[in-house]
């Protein structure tokens, strides 16, 4: 009788496979994990982006110049917003203006709420610093349209004719409409 | 052990418990895994929950970088509209809009781009009043129709060419299809 409970108390389950597979797994969500960038925190808004059927092309991370616009989720009115992936970049566009150095009290400010003539010399300060910098059009889908026309003719005077409109995946047995 | 087994097989046994115990002695030192299995899973737990796997992706766009005129034969343009509440009008050349359905509106752009085999020039006006999400649906399901365009003219030896546009609408433009 000792002898047998002896044997039940010193059962031990190998846990090496499952210890294994944790830290797989937990390096692999560790290292595929993206978080949020300081401009997005530093918003006040979420965007709710268009569908669009499933595709591979992805937003590239590097030197990419983010114009948003979004509405507002206190006040209820729409706006551009600027923001840039590249740091370095960033602070170079923002230090040539001056109007925007002093809101913005220099680097601290991620994105930057904009009108249009302001959008037009950031979006050409930014083609100066670095003419390969990709742009993004990241908009919410309820907004007019008129919002996407006039930054489309900015982008225009600019010469920045190749952009990246934002979407989200289409689920897929949704069809439109 | 037994008072009834032989002296032999009672030295070997006796030689190889202590030998196992010994042994055993060495092996049974072990490290408690349970914080370190504990904290993997809570960082597991933590890191599969915040991931989002669906990141965005993108359309790609280009615009002409000047407002240029361009004479096109009117035979061979397909103009889209969108009016202010979404709704989609087509029409070729100077042909009088006609409502079209999403649906309709892909199979109308595999068969008008197969038919005149790679010419057709496609404008999309979209009214300023109109949501940005419509006209993105409508760009999808142009982009959708590129692949059977593709396809189909491939299998008649040629190799797509896209002409696309998107312009500004007219007063005249938003006239012609206000009553429709």
């Amino acid at each position: 009788m000792p002898k047998l409970r002896k044997r039940r108390l010193g059962f031990v389950l190998d846990m090496t496979p499952l210890v294994d597979i944790t830290f797989l797994l937990l390096t692999f969500f560790m290292l595929t994990a993206k978080f949020k960038s300081e401009a997005e925190s530093q918003q006040r808004f979420t965007i709710v982006r268009p569908q669009a059927t499933a595709d591979t092309s992805r937003l590239p991370d590097k030197d990419l110049a983010i114009i948003k616009i979004g509405i507002d989720t206190v006040v209820g009115d729409t706006s551009y917003y600027y923001e840039m992936t590249n740091e370095a970049d960033w602070i170079q566009v923002i230090a040539s203006l001056e109007q925007f150095q002093q809101a913005g009290q220099g680097q601290h400010v991620r994105q930057l709420k904009v009108n249009l003539t302001e959008l037009n010399e950031l979006v050409r300060r930014t083609r100066i610093v670095r003419p390969t910098t990709r742009f993004a059009i990241d908009a919410d889908r309820r907004i007019r349209y008129k919002w996407v026309e006039d930054l489309m003719e900015v982008m225009r005077q600019n010469r920045a004719t190749i952009f990246n409109f934002v979407t989200d995946r289409r689920p897929p047995e949704q069809a439109p409409m | 052990m037994g008072v009834a087994d032989f002296g032999g097989e009672a030295k070997r046994e006796r030689r190889g418990g202590t030998r196992r115990r010994k042994k055993m002695r060495r092996l049974r030192y072990r490290l408690d895994m349970t914080p370190l299995v504990d904290i993997a899973f809570l960082l597991l737990t933590f890191f599969m929950l915040t991931t989002t796997l669906i990141t965005p992706q993108v359309m790609e766009m280009t615009i002409p970088p000047e407002r240029t005129q361009i004479e096109v034969r009117q035979s061979e343009l397909l103009t889209l509209r969108i009016r202010a509440d979404g709704k989609l009008f087509y029409n070729l050349g100077t042909d009088a809009p006609q409502p079209i359905s999403l649906r309709d509106l892909e199979s109308l752009a595999v068969r008008e781009n197969v038919r005149l085999k790679n010419r057709l020039i496609t404008v999309l006006k979209a009214s300023p009043n109109t949501s940005y999400g419509q006209v993105i649906t409508v760009l999808d399901v142009l982009n959708r129709a590129e692949l059977p365009i593709t396809e189909q003219l491939a299998r008649e030896g040629l190799r797509r060419e896209r002409r696309f546009a998107i312009a500004p609408m007219s007063e005249q433009d938003e006239q012609e299809i206000a009553s429709l």
